[in-house]
């Protein structure tokens, strides 16, 4: 029971943070809290938030793909020059195929080829970052399919399309992580990779599976990246694996494999928007807003990383509360003398 | 130089493995200490070596009492302790001569530069005193063990050593190793240093060592000079009387055989294993460590290839190159480390109990959760898991109960074959009590049960038949009046013919 309430607190965390940094722009700017704005707010996290579900899956396995920004850019650059001579559903399929194909590649350097995640996709964020310059002959590819731009720019509902894929793809990977049997495999892998293998999970299927889900989910980012803007941009994507990270830390996601949750995701890479938002509507000077987000970025991994020395300082907090009434009253209690004796 | 320990007491926690014990060892002599494993010969070197303080008693240098808070008081009297891990000792990316003075407390080779021609030299010159010819700037991770464990030894002579304990030298070494090795311990004993020597090997022991001691249960069980006691002497001493009702054996062997092997080998692991299992019978398996008991179950489980032989299950000839396969015919290991390979420390309890049996509670892929609950449930209580919910962390639960939940685990396969090796390591007495409690439970519904423990009493008290190992062999197999902790231990050391 104990367990559980620390387990959602520690998932709650980026709420909670959520929840004091919304206040604070609330107090300070009328703008923020409209509807318009939240809602533009969500748009403009929709691409991270997709880079983020993905990496989530990565991370708890106990790897990380840096390959994410790179894999969005070479999917809308061939999903852009695909539909130039094909239909919509074809330069779809092409453009998923590129992202779980990227996913695959970096699985299976990571597990069969044994080599660091870090550095694999490292290594395969160069190559495909070169090969969409290559493609792209490093010009805009400009998309005219209808149904393709309705991905970025269409609101059903008065809200836009990228929020609603955003909100499925949380809702189904969510299910997929927290309520089926290969998201059980992902945790169990994530925490340790042996006894899995030794309790029958076949590891390098799971890490394999991850990766691709983390290429696949890029690939739907780059699909919404394009479409709003109406071109493919070849070095589109360039740093978004950072942002990415950054989400699933403040989430509550550990970097040591094991634990987290994609609402948590979900909810960080809110956060990240909101402060981006919010540094926007009070001017602050845009070259400062990278230091701010470090800021919260670091704080969230101190979190993370002293979660024992935060309980300490609570408990601590929690112990000087009660005694304040008690500390007026100590005249004559009697049973401090006994204690006293009995060291 | 002359050691004494006066009436030592340790304990851990409420687990006492010292009590009392009193010995002494003169330069110039070479003590064995000998006894089963948990007997307490480790926790007694490592008293001896400053590791670990007594929680009473004395211990004497020359006859003045000396506290060692540290190994490296026990260092600057002359204490020096080879372990049976010694590898981690070493540092296989520096150099012989590196490893050798690591730790140059004095700057004999320089403060700020090292003189590595110099260090070299005298690196040689301290390993030709052992007879230990290897390149002084060769890397350590290029030597053999047996090269590996001399340099050991010649570290310690650069340190003017005047005890030296030997934990398991032979465990790694080939014959002709050996050989040097016993060579080395007859010089260093002319020269006046005095030797502890802990053995398995009796054979050993009677040669090499002037005086014997025998430990069980953390008290000195038997003391006498090696050329008057015999070996028969010294076993009986190991084994002592135990308590048998504390093992709640129950028979349920059948006729039914499930598990056979034939021939099995697997590369330099294990040879022409030929055993077969019935369904209800728990087979035990012993030997020393290094004997190839372990290997035979990580074989079944298909983690170690079979390069010859068969198995069958059921009459059924199977191959298994997988934990899969090993599953899907029925098979279930409980690994010895339950922590490094067994446990999810950082998932729920039913979490861990319900890993390997997902498959059946989700024909969709999606987890039927109240199923789950409910049979977690009713393995907990079954096996008497002790967790204040399903839903906290099996890491912060006791050893005990973590072991239960591992059982747990494969408990809800329903199981065919139930491998398991050494299921109450590192467990209090109560929680042992309740395992053997869930081996008869598994035996009771027809379970072939295999048990490789290094726990004496345990092996032959819970098996109906033992096995015993050497050298990657099956060289006895008893049952019945046979089955006792003499005949196992007198087949499991090298000295049985």
């Amino acid at each position: 029971m104990k367990s559980t309430l620390l387990k959602t607190a520690r998932e709650l965390r980026a709420v909670w943070m959520l929840l004091i940094v919304s206040l604070i722009l609330f107090i300070a700017t009328p703008l923020f809290l409209t509807g318009p704005n939240l809602l533009n707010v969500l748009l403009a996290t929709s691409v991270t938030a997709l880079l983020a579900a993905g990496q989530t899956f990565v991370i708890i396995i106990g790897e990380i793909d840096l390959s994410v920004g790179a894999v969005l850019g070479i999917s809308g650059a061939v999903t852009a020059i695909t539909l130039q001579t094909q239909p919509l559903l074809i330069g779809l399929a092409v453009g998923l195929g590129v992202g779980a194909l990227a996913g695959l590649i970096n699985g299976v350097l990571v597990t069969f080829l044994r080599m660091p995640s870090f550095i694999a996709t490292l290594g395969s964020t160069s190559v495909l970052a070169g090969l969409t310059l290559f493609i792209t002959q490093g010009n805009p590819i400009r998309v005219a399919n209808e149904g393709f731009l309705a991905i970025g720019q269409s609101r059903p509902l008065d809200v836009p399309m990228p929020v609603w894929i955003v909100l499925a793809v949380v809702v189904i990977f969510g299910v997929l992580l927290a309520r089926t049997r290969f998201g059980r495999y992902v945790y169990a892998t994530g925490d340790n990779a042996e006894a899995s293998r030794l309790s029958g999970i076949k590891v390098y299927r799971v890490k394999i599976l991850a990766f691709m889900i983390s290429g696949i989910l890029a690939s739907i980012a780059g699909f919404i990246l394009t479409a709003r803007l109406g071109t493919a941009q070849p070095t589109a994507g360039t740093g978004l694996e950072l942002a990415a990270i950054a989400a699933v830390i403040i989430g509550g996601t550990s970097l040591a494999g094991g634990r987290g949750a994609l609402i948590g995701t979900f909810i960080g890479a809110i956060l990240l928007g909101v402060i981006d938002n919010g540094l926007n509507l009070l001017n602050v000077s845009p070259f400062l807003q990278g230091v701010v987000k470090g800021f919260v970025i670091l704080f969230a991994v101190f979190l993370d990383r002293n979660s024992d020395l935060m309980r300490g300082l609570w408990k601590m907090l929690g112990s000087l509360r009660p005694k304040r009434p008690a500390t007026p009253s100590t005249p004559a209690t009697p049973q401090e003398p006994e204690l006293a004796s009995r060291h | 130089m002359k050691i004494t320990l006066n009436d030592i007491h340790k304990s851990f926690g409420e687990t006492a493995v010292l009590m009392g014990v009193t010995l002494e060892v003169h330069g110039g002599e070479v003590l064995a200490l000998v006894g089963e494993n948990g007997a307490g010969k480790s926790t007694l070197t490592r008293v001896i070596s400053g590791a670990y303080r007594p929680d009473s008693g004395q211990i004497l240098i020359d006859g003045v009492p000396v506290t060692l808070k540290q190994p490296q008081d026990a260092m600057a009297h002359g204490i020096r302790v080879i372990y049976q891990e010694f590898l981690q000792n070493i540092f296989p990316h520096l150099s012989v001569s590196e490893n050798m003075f690591t730790l140059d407390e004095h700057g004999t080779f320089g403060r700020l530069f090292v003189g590595k021609k110099r260090m070299a030299k005298k690196a040689t010159e301290l390993m030709a005193r052992i007879g230990l010819h290897v390149d002084p700037h060769a890397l350590a991770e290029t030597l053999s063990i047996g090269e590996l464990q001399m340099l050991e030894i010649a570290k310690s002579m650069a340190h003017d050593t005047k005890l030296l304990i030997l934990d398991e030298p032979t465990a790694a070494l080939d014959e002709q190793e050996s050989e040097r090795l016993f060579a080395q311990i007859e010089a260093m004993r002319a020269s006046g240093i005095a030797i502890i020597y802990i053995s398995h090997r009796l054979e050993e022991v009677f040669r090499i060592s002037d005086r014997i001691i025998v430990l069980r249960n953390g008290t000195v069980a038997l003391e006498g000079p090696a050329a008057t006691l015999t070996e028969r002497e010294v076993v009986t001493a190991m084994v002592g009387k135990e308590l048998d009702d504390f093992y709640p054996k129950e028979s349920h062997g059948t006729e039914e055989v499930v598990l056979e092997m034939t021939s099995l080998s697997s590369g330099t692991h294990f040879h022409g294993v030929t055993l077969s299992v019935k369904a209800g019978e728990v087979l035990g398996i012993g030997g020393v460590m290094g004997c190839g008991k372990g290997s035979v179950l990580r074989s079944l489980f298909g983690l170690l290839p079979v390069t010859a032989g068969s198995i069958s299950v059921k009459g059924k000839a199977v191959s298994i190159g997988s934990p899969q396969a090993a599953m899907n015919v029925g098979i279930a290991y409980i690994t010895p480390d339950r922590q490094a390979e067994g446990l999810l420390l950082q998932q729920s309890v039913a979490h861990n109990i319900s890993l390997a049996s997902l498959d059946e509670m989700s024909p969709t892929g999606v987890i039927k959760l109240h199923q789950e609950r409910t049979k977690t449930r009713s393995i907990m209580d079954a096996l008497n898991v002790k967790a204040a919910s399903p839903e906290v962390a099996v890491g912060t639960l006791s050893g005990g109960n973590q072991q239960k939940v591992l059982f747990g685990r494969w408990v809800m396969t329903a199981p065919r074959i139930l491998l398991m090796e050494e299921p109450t390591r590192g467990v209090d007495i109560g929680a042992k009590a309740e395992i053997y409690r869930i081996i008869n439970q598994q035996a009771a519904l027809g379970v072939a049960i295999i048990l490789v423990s290094s726990d004496l009493p345990e092996l032959v008290a819970m098996s109906d038949r033992v096995a015993v190992m050497r050298h990657g062999h099956v060289v006895a197999e008893l049952t019945g009046d046979d089955l006792t902790q003499n005949r196992v231990l007198e087949y499991a050391l090298e000295s049985a013919a």
